[in-house]
């Protein structure tokens, strides 16, 4: 479980760094303004932020003061993709299984 | 947490959708995406808990190139549920150890059937309480995204 793609979803795993995620979709925010919807401290937002960091989902201003996060579209884009892939797989197979199904009730009738 | 949820409805009785999946015979006849078929030589079955699912997908333009699944059940109830898990430790990009499928069987009106497929690419120690409402915050991302 240490590949790139994992520690990606296991940085997706959790609601609020979703919500996170969602908030930065709509553009840069500090710390401050991301704790402001969850009743969380800003420390724990911040662990929040680390691990999304980590993941390479968001990247961080350097400057201490008002550090602002940004949202990284590349690593969630490769995350969509591979559920796109199955999403995909199915799609296909189930469409094979609605004529199946279909022959088969002919067949019966 | 990052399971795939697929709903259909199928227009048939749900014992007939069920069939479908645990009849070898019939698993072979539709199973496979397009352009791959599951010879029916390969589809082994023993459907009960701790049983096996076994078949082999096979490229129909290159017959090499083969994609075996080799399941065990851990749910079966007739015509409602079937939950097979599948070790995919092997394959690299696959960034988990176990595969789990679960397929759900309801009756919807009309004597048609919805079908519920989930499936979870993570170890279950990593599931638990996260699995709630992912696959629609997925979907609003995704739709950020766009």
């Amino acid at each position: 479980m240490t590949d790139r793609l994992s520690v990606i979803f296991a940085a997706l795993a959790d609601p609020t760094r979703r919500a996170i995620l969602a908030r930065l979709a709509e553009g840069e925010a500090t710390v401050t303004e991301l704790a402001e919807p969850f009743d969380i401290s800003l420390p724990a937002i911040s662990r929040h932020l680390k691990v999304l960091e980590n993941a390479g989902l968001i990247s961080r201003s350097r400057s201490a003061q008002w550090r602002s996060s940004r949202l990284e579209a590349e690593p969630l884009r490769e995350a969509t993709a591979w559920m796109e892939r199955y999403r995909r797989f199915w799609d296909d197979n189930f469409a094979r299984l609605d004529a199946h199904l279909k022959r088969m009730q002919e067949e019966g009738s | 947490m990052t399971d795939l949820v697929i709903t259909r409805i199928f227009d048939a009785p749900r014992e007939m959708v069920y069939r479908a999946f645990t009849d070898p015979d019939q698993l072979s006849a539709w199973f496979g995406p397009v352009g791959w078929s599951v010879p029916r030589d390969s589809v082994d079955m023993d459907v009960r808990v701790g049983g096996h699912q076994r078949f082999t997908m096979v490229n129909d333009a290159d017959p090499a190139m083969t994609s075996p699944a080799n399941a065990t059940f851990v749910e079966v109830i007739e015509n409602e549920l079937l939950v097979g898990e599948e070790n995919v430790a092997h394959i690299p990009e696959f960034g988990a150890d176990v595969l789990r499928l679960r397929i759900e069987f309801h009756d919807e009106e009309g004597g048609r059937t919805r079908l519920v497929l989930t499936q979870s690419p993570f170890p279950e120690a990593m599931a638990g309480d996260a699995r709630e409402g992912w696959g629609s915050s997925f979907t609003k991302l995704d739709k950020l995204l766009a």
